[in-house]
Formats: structure tokens, sequence, C-alpha cells
């Protein structure tokens, strides 16, 4: 019966069900809200009214810029800390380390955000948290404005590092153990080995990984909305967080998706670098 | 940290010029790291099975002094978390099983077939796991309610289906390149058509790869958040949504209760990810898991 089709054909026919689920899910509600940016609407009321540029104007003129600075803040942190953490453990681990031990170092990232938050929740507890019982302090982490961004940056760091390690650790593997005997010969330090030998053979993966990971914290929402819902006052609130509560909680659709618009025109520019990176 | 590891691994790696410090320096980065690591793991562990009076004292007690399984049988009596059990169990189970049949599909016509648009189709799902979930779900939502679909599980499944679809596709695509294409010519020589070629021969050879883009779309669905607290009506909560309603909110959370829940809904992706540690690299490398 497939006969008569041709094998290009044939290709689009089985793409069918992918592709409607990236129109229905994907494709429309994207184009949808960028179009939604442009009028006043409510997610409880009926109706819209075409006010072109005014949502974009008052986030301009306002709220943008703490949201900007707050996401900017937290996926540096939160993209740098795992990949520092990450990297050094992916070194070690390729020494020849019993291999269990890369296992046991999946665990953080392996279970799921929600149970991520509700244990870090638990441990910076001001009254009862195992933190404070350590310091013998009575910290409301969480409640402070001053540490709240470090307190969730160190969560999301926890949650995250795994996979660094084990980019990072995919891309060492394929190293050729020559090329640091060679250097060895040649009289080239430790130092000097991994900055001419180690970090060269290792700049596209480790590129896309920090690119990846910088882009998914640019996004990220469970563990903030969890821990903080974007408080105390404002401090933790990064444009995941700001879009959600807009939307759901102001009911404030047009603002929602103008500042969504904002926010996915500065993930483009990442993800023009990343599918560079991907394709290179 | 990282300078001392920078300074002794490689001294590591060439194994006649291994000297005992640069040795201990690896251990000393490992256990450091592993602290940060395992250290919330054992907590979490230590408290689903500390009693209350115990639990809620301060300083806290770093070594259980008595263990309780109280937390685990008030859990299983719990009847509301029973239903955002079945829930996330129904969720993530069709999710799995919708998602390995349109991926299994898409991949294979991206494999084993050479037409216009094939490439930039392929960057398009690459891509579409970098868009901003949370835009997305506020007109989601709107789509929902305009169908009806909304606060049911259809509306979870298909987005969660299509939100694991640029990984299954990856991984997928992977595996069926390495199905070599003589044994489907051979096929087309016996007189098998193309339907009959992907059925019987390219999705049987694929199989330990359908299994694993199974499993890693269950573990999407199982883990997802922010959709699940959304689009879903109280009586068709996942439990991720459902542990933040019964838990947090209240006056004084129940810590030791919520660690025992927290315990119990991580087994299932755990055990799965067991399975899968050796689908891990190749899959994340073509693209990503969490998001």
């Amino acid at each position: 019966m497939n006969r008569r089709l041709t094998d290009g054909q044939f290709a689009w026919l089985l793409m069918v069900p992918g592709l409607a689920l990236f129109g229905a899910i994907i494709a429309y509600p994207l184009v949808s809200a960028l179009v939604t940016g442009f009028f006043e609407q409510s997610l409880v009321r009926p109706g819209r009214a075409f006010v072109g540029l005014a949502n974009f104007a008052d986030l301009l003129g306002g709220d943008f810029w703490p949201v900007l600075r707050n996401t900017l803040v937290f996926t540096l942190g939160a993209t740098i800390a795992p990949f520092v953490i990450g990297y050094a453990l992916a070194l070690a681990l390729n020494t020849g380390l019993p291999g269990w031990l890369r296992g046991v170092f999946l665990f953080p990232w392996v279970i799921p955000g929600v149970v991520v938050s509700f244990l870090w929740l638990w441990i910076f507890n001001a009254n009862y948290g195992v933190l404070n019982g350590l310091l013998g302090t009575h910290v409301s982490w969480l409640g402070t404005p001053a540490t709240a961004m470090v307190a969730v940056i160190v969560t999301k760091t926890w949650a995250s590092f795994p996979w660094m390690m084990v980019m990072l650790l995919a891309g060492l593997q394929t190293m050729p153990k020559e090329l640091h005997e060679a250097a060895s010969v040649d009289g080239a330090g430790a130092i000097r080995r991994f900055r001419s030998v180690t970090v060269p053979h290792m700049r596209a993966i480790a590129g896309i990984a920090f690119l990846l990971e910088f882009i998914w914290n640019f996004q990220h929402f469970d563990t903030i909305y969890v821990l903080t819902g974007g408080g105390p006052a404002g401090a933790t609130k990064t444009f995941a967080v700001a879009v959600y509560d807009t939307a759901f909680k102001g009911f404030d659709l047009g603002h929602a998706t103008a500042l969504g618009g904002l926010w996915m025109l500065l993930l483009l520019v990442l993800m023009a670098f990343y599918l560079r990176k991907e394709n290179a | 940290m990282t300078a001392t590891l920078s300074r002794s691994v490689p001294l590591a790696r060439a194994p006649r010029r291994r000297r005992p410090r640069s040795r201990a320096a690896v251990w000393a980065a490992v256990a450091v790291i592993g602290f940060f690591g395992l250290a919330p793991i054992y907590w979490l562990v230590v408290t689903a099975f500390t009693p209350d009076e115990r639990a809620f004292t301060f300083p806290p007690s770093l070594v259980p002094a008595e263990i309780t399984f109280d937390h685990f049988t008030k859990l299983a009596e719990n009847e509301q978390l029973f239903g955002y059990l079945v829930n996330s169990v129904v969720v993530s189970v069709v999710t799995a099983l919708l998602s390995v049949v349109v991926s299994a599909y898409m991949a294979y016509a991206f494999s084993k077939f050479r037409y216009r648009g094939r490439k930039s189709l392929m960057h398009l799902v690459l891509a579409s796991q970098l868009f901003p979930q949370a835009l997305l779900l506020v007109t989601l939502y709107a789509v929902f309610s305009a169908t009806g679909l909304l606060g049911s599980y259809a509306a979870l499944i298909l987005s969660f289906t299509t939100f694991t679809l640029p990984l299954c596709v990856w991984m997928l695509k992977g595996i069926f390149d390495t199905v070599p294409s003589t044994l489907m010519e051979a096929a087309a020589i016996d007189g098998a058509s193309r339907w009959r070629t992907l059925h019987r021969i390219a999705l049987p050879l694929a199989a330990p790869g359908l299994v694993a883009a199974g499993l890693f779309a269950f573990v999407r669905a199982w883990n997802d958040f922010i959709f699940a607290l959304t689009l879903t009506d109280p009586d068709r909560q996942t439990l991720p949504p459902g542990l933040v309603h019964t838990y947090l909110g209240e006056f004084q959370t129940a810590w030791p209760d919520l660690m025992a829940a927290s315990f119990v809904v991580s087994l299932p992706v755990i055990a799965a990810f067991m399975f899968l540690q050796r689908y891990l690299v190749g899959g994340l490398t073509a693209g990503a898991v969490k998001g």
C-alpha cells in the first residue's frame, strides 16, 4: 500500500503525530503568547483590547529590570557553581576511582525536583533546620533577601552538578591518554598539561554543557517557586516566576505574555549560540 | 578546590608519576563534594525515620537515636495521597507509551529517509526543548480551556509527551542510525513494504532504546511540577503539586511525614535511572532530560 508513496511522503506521514503535538503544544501557544503581549487581556474574563506597546512600555519602565537582574544572578550562579564542582569531580573520577562512585553522585540529580525543594526547605528551616543546627544560628535563610538568592542557587547547584559531572566525564573519557603522556615526556607540568591538553580537548563539550545549563536555569521554575515563591520582597523573582505569577495569580495575561516576549527574545540569542555549537 | 584539582589530577593521570600527595588531593576533593552531594540525602532518610518529637528539637541530633516507621504507615493510610499516586501512575505510564510510539516514528523518518526540510525540522525539534515552558503554559491554559481538556489527564499527557519528544527522538534516531541499511534493503527485495520493514525489522532491533526512551518519558511526567500544578483539577493532580498542597502552607509543616513521602516518590525514579545508566551519557549529549 505504501509503494505508491515516495520515500519523502512516507517519512512525512511518520512525522504527522509528532508534528501535530509540536504544533498544538509548542508552536501555537508560543505564537499566541507573543501576540497576546500586545493586548490587554484577563485570564478569567473573556474579550481583549489591543493596546499596542503599552504592556512593554509598562514593563520596561519598571518590573522588567529587577526580574532581569534576579534571573541573571540566579542563572550565572546556578550555572558556574555546578560547572566548577562537576568539572572538579569529573577530573577526580577520571583518575581511575571505582565506577560505583559515579553512580552514587547521580542521586541528587535523579530525585524529583520537588523533592529537592522539600529537602532543602527543611535543611534551611529557620527553627529546626540542620544548617542552623550545624552553625548554631537561627537565620531565616529563605526569608532574608540577602541570603534567599544564595540559598536558591545552592539548592539548584546541588541538583545540577551531577549532570555536569556526567557530561564532562564523558568528554574526559574520549581524551587519548597518549596526549598527556607525550606532554609529560616533553616536560610539561600538571598545570601546563591541564591548560594545554585537557582544556582544549574539552572546549566543545564543556561549552555545550555550560550553555545548556545556562539556558535551563534562565527559565527554571520549580526550585525557586517551591523554596521562596519569588520572595522575600521579590528578591528571587526570576522571569519564570514573574510570568507565572502575573498570569495565574494576577490574571493579567497581557503583561504576563509581554514579559514572556522579552524573556523569549533573550532566550533566542542563547539558542542561536546553542544551535551553532551543536552543529559544529 | 578547583585549583587543587587542576594541579593534582593530570599528575594522577600518568600512572608512573603518580605520587601519594596527588592521590590524597583527589580523594579530598571527592570527599568534600561527596559531603555536599550526599549529606542532604542522608538527612532526608534520617528525618523520614525520626519520630516527630525528636525532629522538632534544636539543635537536631545528626544521628538517629530512635527509629520509627510511623510516617510511612501514615502515608499508606492517607487516601488523598493515594489518589495523587494513582494520577501520577496513570499520567506517567500513558505518557511513556505515547511518547515511545510518536518519537519512534519521527526518529525513523529522520534516520532512514532523506527529504527536503529534514535538517531544519531536526533542529526545530532540538530547539523546542529550550522554549520557556512557563510562557507556553500561559496560553496552553487557554487552549485546553477552549477544548474542554483543562483539568483532565489528557492535558497533562499531551503536554508531557510533547516535551519528551526532543530527547526521545534524538536518542532513537541515534539507535536507528546503527541499524544497517542493508538489512532494510534485503527486506525490500524480499517484498516487504516500508511499513512492514519498520515494524518487523527496525523496531525490534531498537527495542532496548525504546524501553530507555519510555523510561525517560515516564520520569519526565513523574517529576513535572509546573504543568501538573496548573492544568489539573485537584482530583486529577499528580504527586508533586499534590505533596505541595498537602504539606506546605500549613502553619507547621510535618517535615518527617514530608520526608517520608519524598523518599517514596523518589523510589520509582531511582529505579528507572539505575536501569538507564548506560543510556545516560549518549542521551544527554544529544539533548536534555531536565528542564
